[in-house]
């Protein structure tokens, strides 16, 4: 459904991402793991043209885009198409749970109000935020701001939801509740890419894992094959430290 | 010290039909004053290639110098320029004849410009570059990501500021009586001339600016109330 191919990145000079290639399938759950600082954020950020690669292109349901040099009017068709999920939420802070929602119904993609608003709703009560939906971003804790920007993500029923270290900014409490969500999206057959810390999530939710190291894709698979088959000694490195932390992974 | 009350009263009565005038140079400059300072503050927010350099010359240049003397400079060079225009393109009209507020307007919503520019620029600056991005993710064009997104945010920061640069603004007009504007000033100047009856008359304006102003303050509240209804916490 999607082919990703050859990105490049550099900032001053240090160079970022350093070609990297990644197809996505319809209903794939990646999961894009990696030390910090690798380029995973980065890399997602380029496919939604929220950074501008410096190489690469991206083949969109048979339609090839150049990362680099794309017109207003390609950006705009692949934004339609996806939907992000940031790290720290980003929420509209001068709209409501509802109206976060419906924003890209309306305004984007010309939906009438009052089904935007029906989608809207729906969307929030799948998150479990069916009592929130007048309430301001600043009204709500943290990890309800998180479900808040999936139901957003996911209302515009976009082919692919993008996720930027969505459990990054929450404390571990709140965690849960989110990586719940995820795992309720990636089971209906949502297709996802997810940079996440959260090896949990990869191992379970996953049906794929990238692992990333200095602009590089080290080694990727299945993420069975993954977490018990690493190839690479790179992953093995990486793997044996958050193994320790969490050893009931094993 | 002899207060003559009921000279201050009459004059009281006679200097309000300046306070159309006064209101109507604020209202006047600040139509000029907002789009411009908007439209400057996005030029330096945006870095727009070489424009961006002008607008800091423009706001530098008028920021630093004293109205007055933008005052004496637009009252004596504008009708001149204005002048030689009609006479090169030999049309029927009278430079000297264009009523002195509209100078007046034009330099307060100029100098006015400047200040609001950069309470707008720090007011766009001050929204998380996080809000533009969720807008264009889902879906928003640049001009929508701000019509919906930003310019709301910002305008609830740069409220507070607004108020007071307006209010200097509203205060500042009383200088157009140097380009014999009627405003309230100058009709108290004119009234208090004929018995040189000057502390009755300036107590007049005195109490009038000071109404005027707190009106403005409480329109400003009122307004900033509404912009900031988003605001509440839990």
């Amino acid at each position: 459904m999607i082919t990703i191919d050859n990105v490049k990145k550099s900032f001053q000079g240090n160079e970022v991402l350093k070609g990297i290639s990644l197809t996505i399938e319809k209903n794939d759950v990646v999961a894009i793991l990696g030390p910090s600082g690798s380029g995973k954020t980065t890399f997602l950020r380029c496919i939604n043209f929220l950074e501008k690669a410096d190489e690469g292109k991206i083949v969109f349901d048979g339609i090839e885009t150049d990362l680099s040099k794309a017109s207003k009017k390609e950006i705009a068709a692949i934004r339609k198409k996806t939907a992000f999920v940031f790290q720290n939420y980003n929420l509209f802070q001068n709209k409501t749970a509802l109206e976060n929602v419906t924003e890209g119904l309306i305004i984007a993609r010309k939906v009438p109000k009052a089904e935007a608003e029906k989608i809207a709703k729906e969307a929030l009560d799948k998150v479990g935020l069916s009592e929130r939906y007048d309430y301001y971003p600043s009204q709500l804790s943290g990890g309800q701001q998180q479900r808040v920007g999936i139901a957003r993500a996911f209302a515009v029923n976009p082919e692919v939801i993008l996720f930027d270290e969505p459990t990054s900014a929450l404390d571990p409490e709140l965690i849960g509740e989110v990586l719940g969500v995820m795992k309720k999206l990636a089971k209906e057959g949502t297709t996802m890419v997810v940079v996440t810390h959260e090896m949990s999530f990869a191992r379970d939710a996953a049906t794929k894992v990238v692992f990333m190291a200095d602009g590089k894709i080290v080694e990727e698979g299945t993420s069975k094959e993954f977490f018990t088959h690493p190839k690479e000694e790179r992953t093995r490195q990486f793997l044996r430290r958050y193994l320790n932390d969490y050893d009931y992974l094993i | 010290m002899n207060l003559d009350i009921s000279f201050a009263f009459e004059t009281l009565i006679q200097i309000i039909p300046g306070i159309p005038v006064t209101l109507g140079m604020a209202l006047g400059a600040l139509l000029i004053a907002v789009p411009l300072g908007f439209l400057l503050a996005l030029i330096r927010v945006n870095k727009i290639f070489i424009i961006d350099k002008l607008a800091a010359l423009y706001v530098s240049f008028v920021r630093g110098t004293p109205v007055v003397v933008q005052i004496f400079l637009i009252y004596s060079a504008l009708p001149a320029i204005l002048n030689q225009m009609i006479e090169a393109n030999g049309w029927q009209l009278d430079a000297y004849s264009v009523p002195p507020v509209l100078y007046a307007i034009l330099v307060f919503g100029f100098n006015t410009s400047t200040h609001l520019s950069e309470i707008f620029r720090s007011a766009l600056l001050s929204v998380p570059k996080g809000q533009k991005e969720a807008a264009y993710t889902v879906g928003l064009n640049a001009f929508q990501a701000y019509r919906r997104i930003i310019i709301p945010q910002a305008l609830a920061v740069a409220a507070p500021s607004m108020c007071t640069a307006s209010m200097n603004m509203l205060k500042n007009t009383s200088l157009a009586y140097m380009m014999a504007v009627m405003d309230i000033t100058g009709r108290a100047k004119a009234l208090a001339g004929v018995g040189y009856q000057y502390l009755e008359a300036y107590l007049d304006i005195f109490v009038m600016y000071l109404i005027l102003c707190l009106c403005v303050e409480k329109l400003f509240q009122i307004w900033e109330k509404r912009l900031l209804h988003y605001k509440i916490t839990a």
